[in-house]
């Protein structure tokens, strides 16, 4: 069976591009915004999104997706209702892959079989768990891929090429290479550095590589999707969320556009990069 | 922990089914040529892969015989076994070198005839993750094992190994019972004991082995204890030919131990693990290796003892507090009233316990390279410790304390900053230990290349909780001596304060395989349990993942971390160290808890009958100790751990107090 995300992997390479990956938290600043941004996002450019599941201690989140977090707790956010969001939202968008980013507790604590039962059923494509290495595949990455849902690992500067075959083994949908030693949203990468260290993954795998952390704008993206299947940016839409939001952290009608906006201009720098290469 | 059992020299796949029906632990498969028992690459590819099978848990130990890389590359290529035997004449240099080539853990197989053989131990045990005591094959042997015979399992009494051990040579199902009895392996191996001929296993025999082992270890766990005095009457029937140590009295504890924690992932039970991100997954298993290094190493061994005696002013005093004890015994009834012992951990350099765990990690740290120390820290003492040690060795400190730590510790702050330490303030989520916590993993993702982050307490990924365990044990083996010299005997009970609880895994593990001495660790109550303001992590909390290890946790329904509550900055962290959720699981101690109103009572009652100010960590130890000597006969001996001094207190109390100063 194809996946969505192989699908819109190869969909992007065919075009000669690659993929504007999207990430948000879910429920920031509350469940109803958050579902529609969520909602508008696909049409705004992104390719594929990823969904933050808000979690108390992001060990490995800077101040921007923390801040988003807390928000999102604070407005009554929970697992089961950002499964619940997914539901919603694949109910009106059949094709753009979904994919949960956050830390393990909460879905220990749900339950891993419940968990992966119920996130498949709400059609989440994708699992990334921050604080899981191959080490600990047993909890989740392998019972998530028998129950058909792609595990995505982070490789990083650190992963060297005996650790590589290692962080690839079960790694599924595409890998996710995180450009910098660091936390999301901190310094910017070297796009130089950066397609050096994919062409390094690329020759131990034939999936995607998508690349994040530190990408924050249009040009920056460009630079980085020049030599990636795919671009992650997801600070850079926090900040703007958080720009558009009143005193008392509230959406405000600009809260959407603020980030459709940017997700826009990101798709047409990310776009951009095939045309020139297909000149 | 239960026994492992190891059946050896399996090459067919009905055997095999039978070790794994009768519930193996482990299987091994022998590539030695000349052995009956030798298997060739595809054999043992299958039964491997048959033993990993659906239904099946064994791990697959592949044995080998002074085997070259290449053969053993090719082993490991085709079979990917769990664990690598070494069963010839491999020196410690050439297991550490077969263990860092292949990445898979080690066992080494040694020959036992006399007491003088048990010599040879030492050099094995920081190199490999697990002994494999095996009886010395009889002169002229074509087989280094295998022979089928036993040697004097009674002088394995008493042994005390830094890794697990395996017992073999000779086993047999009528056997084990009895060699269980004598000595206290982590689990037992057979091969030849199983077979109906050299090289043919028999279903039957392996099935009564299993049973036997499980009957003889379920035996041991409802004893407890059995201890058999005097020398057993023939524990050596095949014999060594040497007379036993006659001055030498024979006690032989039966249980399982409780020291051979964790297994090579980290895991104690289901506690512990490595939970981190990718970025620092490279840098623990580097640590875990220089750590095994260092452990192995006697100049660092040598170096950490200097340190503790001439820096640290190791040892801590063991001190009767007679006053405390003669108070307790005035409201008790007759004939109780236990005899109380404070371990003087407060009388270390920086004025707590925690100093012992940074030199180990600081020496460790300058044996790795890395010139920048990090550290997190609630109470502000292993702030102190880091930043006092950093000092010491000219390395750059950053420390991290939540904002709210900083403004109730403020002295320890002020210290920190004299010592040269940069104290960075937490101010996201709850602002205190958890939080400076998460500050410093991030810190560590961003400056992987030369930073070190010095863990303070027992928990964290693996390696940290064993490691941080085995710095601080010096204080339950300092009071193990300490204790024989002044009474003659081991003491009856522990008791110690626990927020993360290295101070209480320092004084608890050298005594976890002692079922005479009882433990009881001190959370903080808060508020108290029923107010939901507390930090009673294994009362008040259940089991989830965070700060790289598995262990009890205050959460919400939804997995989301709760803010701990305590009077004391020291243990205001909302789990707990991943062996003590062990050891409470498994019932070996026990958690009770102390509200701040109660540690504070504590706190001026051995101010005033000792002399002592203790902090307010341990004076939640010292309220349940008021709680419980009265109920204890007059003859109990029970050592509190005094983990640290309450200068740092002082501002804090005197505020509660409503006094200025």
């Amino acid at each position: 069976m194809t996946t969505r995300l192989a699908t819109r992997f190869k969909a992007c390479a065919e075009q000669g591009r690659a993929a504007l990956v999207t990430f948000i938290t879910a429920g920031d600043p509350d469940h109803d915004t958050s579902l529609a941004l969520l909602k508008a996002l696909p049409g705004a450019g992104a390719d594929v999104i990823e969904l933050g599941v808000p979690f108390t201690d992001p060990m490995a989140d800077g101040p921007a997706i923390q801040a988003a977090g807390l928000r999102a707790l604070k407005a009554g956010q929970t697992l089961a209702k950002t499964l619940a969001m997914v539901r919603e939202f694949r109910a009106g968008e059949a094709d753009t892959p979904v994919v949960l980013m956050g830390y393990y507790n909460p879905i220990y604590i749900y339950g891993v079989e419940r968990f992966l039962k119920d996130a498949k059923e709400a059609g989440v494509d994708g699992l990334i768990v921050v604080d899981l290495p191959p080490e600990e595949d047993n909890e989740l990455c392998l019972p998530a891929l028998k129950a058909g849902l792609d595990f995505i690992r982070l490789a990083t500067p650190t992963t060297d090429d005996r650790r590589l075959p290692a962080v690839l083994a079960n790694t599924a949908g595409f890998v996710y290479y995180v450009s910098i030693t660091g936390i999301t949203g901190a310094a910017t990468p070297d796009a130089d550095v950066v397609g050096q260290a994919v062409a390094r993954i690329k020759r131990h795998t034939g999936l995607p590589v998508a690349v994040g952390f530190g990408v924050k704008t249009p040009a920056q993206a460009a630079a980085i999707a020049a030599g990636a299947d795919g671009v992650v940016v997801g600070s850079a839409l926090i900040d703007a969320l958080r720009g558009s939001l009143d005193a008392g952290e509230r959406a405000t009608p600009a809260t959407v556009p603020a980030v459709t906006g940017l997700v826009s201009a990101l798709a047409e720098a990310v776009r951009g990069v095939a045309r020139a290469a297909a000149e | 922990m239960s026994l492992e059992i190891k059946i050896c020299g399996l090459s067919t796949l009905e055997t095999l089914d039978a070790a794994l029906g009768a519930g193996a632990d482990m299987v091994g498969v022998v590539f030695f040529a000349p052995s009956p028992r030798n298997v060739d690459l595809a054999t043992a590819r299958r039964l491997a892969g048959h033993a990993r099978g659906v239904g099946a848990h064994a791990r697959v130990a592949a044995l080998t015989v002074d085997a070259e890389d290449e053969a053993l590359a090719a082993i490991v290529e085709a079979v990917r076994p769990d664990l690598l035997q070494l069963h010839g004449r491999e020196t410690p240099e050439r297991v550490a070198a077969v263990r860092a080539r292949f990445g898979l853990p080690v066992m080494k197989a040694v020959g036992i005839a006399t007491r003088a053989d048990l010599g040879r131990l030492g050099a094995y045990e920081g190199v490999a993750d697990r002994l494999l005591l095996d009886a010395k094959a009889p002169k002229g042997a074509a087989l280094p094992g295998g022979n089928g015979v036993p040697f004097d399992w009674a002088l394995l009494s008493g042994l005390e190994l830094r890794v697990p051990y395996m017992l073999s040579g000779g086993l047999d199902p009528s056997n084990v019972g009895a060699a269980l009895r004598l000595a206290r392996p982590s689990g037992v191996d057979v091969s030849s004991g199983v077979e109906s001929a050299p090289g043919l296993k028999d279903p039957a025999r392996i099935e009564a082995f299993i049973r036997a082992a499980r009957a003889a270890e379920s035996e041991a766990r409802e004893a407890g204890t059995h201890e058999i005095t005097g020398r057993p009457a023939d524990p050596n029937p095949a014999g060594d030919g040497l007379p036993s140590q006659p001055d030498e009295p024979c006690v032989v504890t039966v249980l399982n131990s409780f020291r051979t924690g964790p297994d090579e992932n980290g895991h104690f039970g289901i506690f512990g693990g490595r939970f981190v991100a990718e970025t620092l997954m490279p840098l623990i298993l580097d640590l875990q290796k220089a750590y095994e290094e260092a452990k192995a190493d006697p100049a660092y061994k040598a170096e950490m003892d200097a340190g503790l005696k001439h820096y640290v002013g190791r040892p801590s005093p063991l001190y009767y507090a007679e006053r405390f004890t003669e108070h307790l015994r005035a409201g008790a009834g007759e004939g109780l009233g236990a005899k109380v012992y404070f371990k003087r951990e407060e009388l270390n350099h920086t004025g707590s316990h925690k100093v012992n765990n940074v030199l180990g990690q600081i020496l460790l740290a300058r044996r790795m390279g890395k010139e920048r120390i990090i550290a997190e820290t609630g109470a502000g003492q292993h702030g102190v410790a880091t930043a006092t040690l950093c000092a010491r060795y000219g390395l750059k400190c950053v420390v991290y304390m939540g904002a709210l730590d900083v403004a109730r510790q403020a002295p320890n702050v002020f210290r920190m900053k004299m010592l040269g330490a940069e104290v960075v303030p937490v101010e996201a989520g709850a602002k205190t230990l958890k939080d400076a916590m998460n500050e410093a993993l991030r810190d560590w993702v961003t400056n992987v290349h030369d930073t070190f982050y010095c863990i303070g307490t027992v928990a964290g990924p693996h390696p940290y909780p064993a490691m941080v365990r085995d710095f601080q044990s010096v204080i339950g083996n300092e009071t193990r001596e300490q204790m024989m010299e002044a009474e003659g005997r081991l003491p009856d009970s522990l008791i110690a304060c626990i927020g993360g609880g290295s101070n209480a895994m320092g004084l608890f593990h050298p005594f976890l395989d002692d079922p005479s001495v009882k433990i009881w660790g001190v959370e903080a109550a808060g508020h108290g349990i029923p107010s939901g303001e507390h930090a009673a992590s294994l009362t008040g909390g259940r089991p989830g993942v965070l700060h790289g290890n598995r262990t009890y946790l205050l959460m919400d329904d939804d997995g989301q971390i709760i803010e701990a509550h305590s009077i004391s900055a020291g243990l205001d962290y909302p789990g707990i160290g991943p062996e003590h959720a062990w050891l409470h699981d498994t019932g070996r101690a026990t958690y009770i808890s102390a509200t701040d109103k109660e540690a504070l009572a504590a706190f001026q009652l051995v101010s005033k009958l000792e002399g002592i100010i203790p902090a307010l960590e341990p004076a939640h130890a010292l309220a349940k100790v008021i709680e419980l000597a009265p109920t204890l006969p007059r003859e109990h001996l029970m050592v509190v751990n005094l983990s640290g001094r309450g200068d740092k207190d002082i501002p804090q109390v005197a505020e509660i107090l409503g006094t200025k100063i």
